[in-house]
């Protein structure tokens, strides 16, 4: 489902300061499979996540989701496909704090034109599986760390797309929040997604939900 | 004349013109001779990138060059005012060397500026994006005429002696004038409306037909026989003289620049019908091409019968 062939992607920093983040990278990852992506902080987990949601693109390399080459779309197609295809959890929740947590849950519909019933059932399915409807109206700003990662987690699933990449998702969260958010984690999987999560949070590492660890070190997987 | 406000405004923006077309040469170049769109290699990736910036630039580049033509003419009419024998934009364009080859380059171009942002605007709602290779071999070609006419632009301007005794519209087109303007009155109305609304017809039987090449080719004769029939026929139904054949007069505040409105429709309507040819077919395009072509033809021909029902004669 989700293939990576000789991924290699270089930051030009600089004239002289060339980063290579990832080296040569090749990865499958099938259909509903739940795999962490683990190192340490600039091992280039991120950047295969980027990668994988056309939000970058690769050096040399390509990457293909469902056999379509995202790596070569051009942007306003890559969009398009995010939108249909990708559920992106940030590290930092990049939601939008002066909208409220309705607003923020139904941005990625605004493109598709729908009408307002569906919206609304969209949006209820979410809240209810996220247990946040009882916030819907306030701003995001005022909410606690761990109700901003379960508007973050509903955003991304509005769509209800086959794809759900988490970026560091437990890094602002304190431990009994983290273990809240792998119980989210396994609903998605029950409902057959594709899980990638990238962390070195300990807590992730072992579980019997995760199908697969993969360790990324200065770029390589080992 | 190069410090009058109008005029220092069109070299400025031809000089920006030239430095970002310059770099979208470059870049263009480099695209041109390298591009493999299947390639997963970091060269490709490189010049994938590098098509959005140079792709940008010329956008912009045409997409403000093209109108501006509009204000090109403007100021020609307005340095008419200042120029002993001019009475319109005919006597400055007749004024120098340069005049009447930059208003055919202008002309050309303003249909290839228009014909490379329609083939940009269809390679960007491609996933495989398939005329990249073609749209920027194409810029190339552009590149030159784009600096021919800067640079014509610039002498045209430059030469142009405010002392100097000009011809009026009405002595460079007629049929006694000295030029090769004068050979198209050799045609007389019979024969160049029978081209015309012969040429017209021949554009609505292949659009009923969906014939693109022989559509977009009746298109291309449409331009010269539409500009020659409004210069020796409907023009003078415009003015309401049977001696006055000018293509810049009807432009003016006099006609309610009435021109603009004929011109824009002329372009508008066989512009669409070369991009069927030569880009792609489309039932809108199709349908855009015979629209302001049908109210091109329509405009001219009841500017004629309304001035014969008002007059009761022909000019």
């Amino acid at each position: 489902m989700i293939e990576l062939k000789n991924i290699k992607k270089i930051y030009e920093l600089g004239k002289n300061n060339i980063v290579t983040a990832l080296d040569n990278i090749n990865l499958n990852i099938t259909e509903g499979e739940l795999v962490i992506l683990k190192g340490v902080s600039g091992s280039g987990k991120s950047s295969i996540l980027s990668l994988i949601a056309a939000l970058s693109k690769p050096s040399s390399g390509e990457v293909l989701v469902d056999t379509e080459r995202v790596s070569k779309l051009p942007d306003n197609f890559a969009s398009d496909f995010r939108r249909d295809k990708i559920g992106f959890i940030f590290q930092k929740y990049n939601l939008i704090g002066t909208m409220s947590v309705k607003e923020n849950i139904i941005l990625p519909l605004v493109p598709m034109n729908l009408d307002e019933e569906e919206i609304e059932n969209k949006l209820q399915r979410v809240l209810n599986m996220f247990h946040i409807g009882h916030k819907k109206d306030q701003l995001v700003r005022n909410l606690s760390g761990g109700e901003q990662q379960r508007v973050a987690i509903a955003r991304a699933s509005i769509n209800n797309p086959k794809i759900i990449l988490a970026d560091e998702p437990t890094a602002n969260l304190d431990e009994k929040l983290s273990l809240h958010f792998i119980d989210i984690i396994k609903e998605l999987k029950s409902e057959g997604k594709s899980i990638i999560i990238a962390t070195h949070d300990p807590l992730f590492f072992g579980l019997d939900i995760v199908d697969r660890e993969i360790e990324i070190h200065k770029g390589k997987v080992f | 004349m190069m410090l009058m406000p109008e005029v220092l405004t069109i070299l400025i923006l031809n000089f920006i013109f030239a430095l970002f077309a310059i770099a979208a040469f470059v870049l263009s170049v480099k695209i041109y001779f390298n591009w493999n769109s299947n390639s997963t290699s970091q060269t490709q990736y490189s010049l994938e990138k590098k098509s959005f910036l140079a792709a940008t630039i010329i956008k912009y580049i045409f997409a403000i060059k093209v109108p501006l033509f509009i204000f090109f003419i403007f100021t020609l009419d307005k340095i008419s005012n200042l120029l002993t024998g001019a009475m319109c934009a005919a006597g400055v364009v007749d004024a120098t060397q340069e005049g009447t080859y930059l208003i055919v380059l202008k002309i050309i171009n303003i249909y290839l500026f228009s014909l490379w942002l329609k083939l940009h605007s269809e390679d960007m709602k491609e996933r495989n994006q398939p005329y990249t290779k073609l749209k920027f071999g194409f810029f190339i070609v552009l590149f030159f005429l784009l600096i021919i006419e800067l640079i014509l632009e610039g002498f045209m301007f430059s030469s142009i002696e405010i002392d100097k005794m000009l011809s009026c519209c009405g002595t460079i087109y007629s049929s006694s004038a000295i030029s090769n303007i004068s050979t198209i009155f050799s045609f007389n109305n019979t024969t160049i409306l029978s081209l015309f609304y012969g040429n017209y017809l021949l554009i609505a039987v292949f659009y009923f037909l969906k014939n693109r090449y022989l559509f977009a080719l009746s298109n291309l004769i449409f331009i010269v026989v539409s500009l020659v029939t409004l210069i020796v026929f409907f023009g003078t139904y415009i003015y309401e003289l049977p001696s006055h054949h000018c293509p810049f007069c009807f432009l003016q505040s006099d006609y309610n620049y009435i021109g603009y409105i004929i011109y824009l429709t002329l372009f508008l309507g066989t512009f669409y019908g070369l991009v069927i040819g030569i880009i792609r077919e489309s039932e809108k395009n199709y349908y855009i091409s015979m629209l302001f072509n049908s109210f091109y033809v329509i405009f001219l021909t009841l500017i004629t019968i309304i001035y014969y029902i008002k007059n009761g004669v022909w000019l």
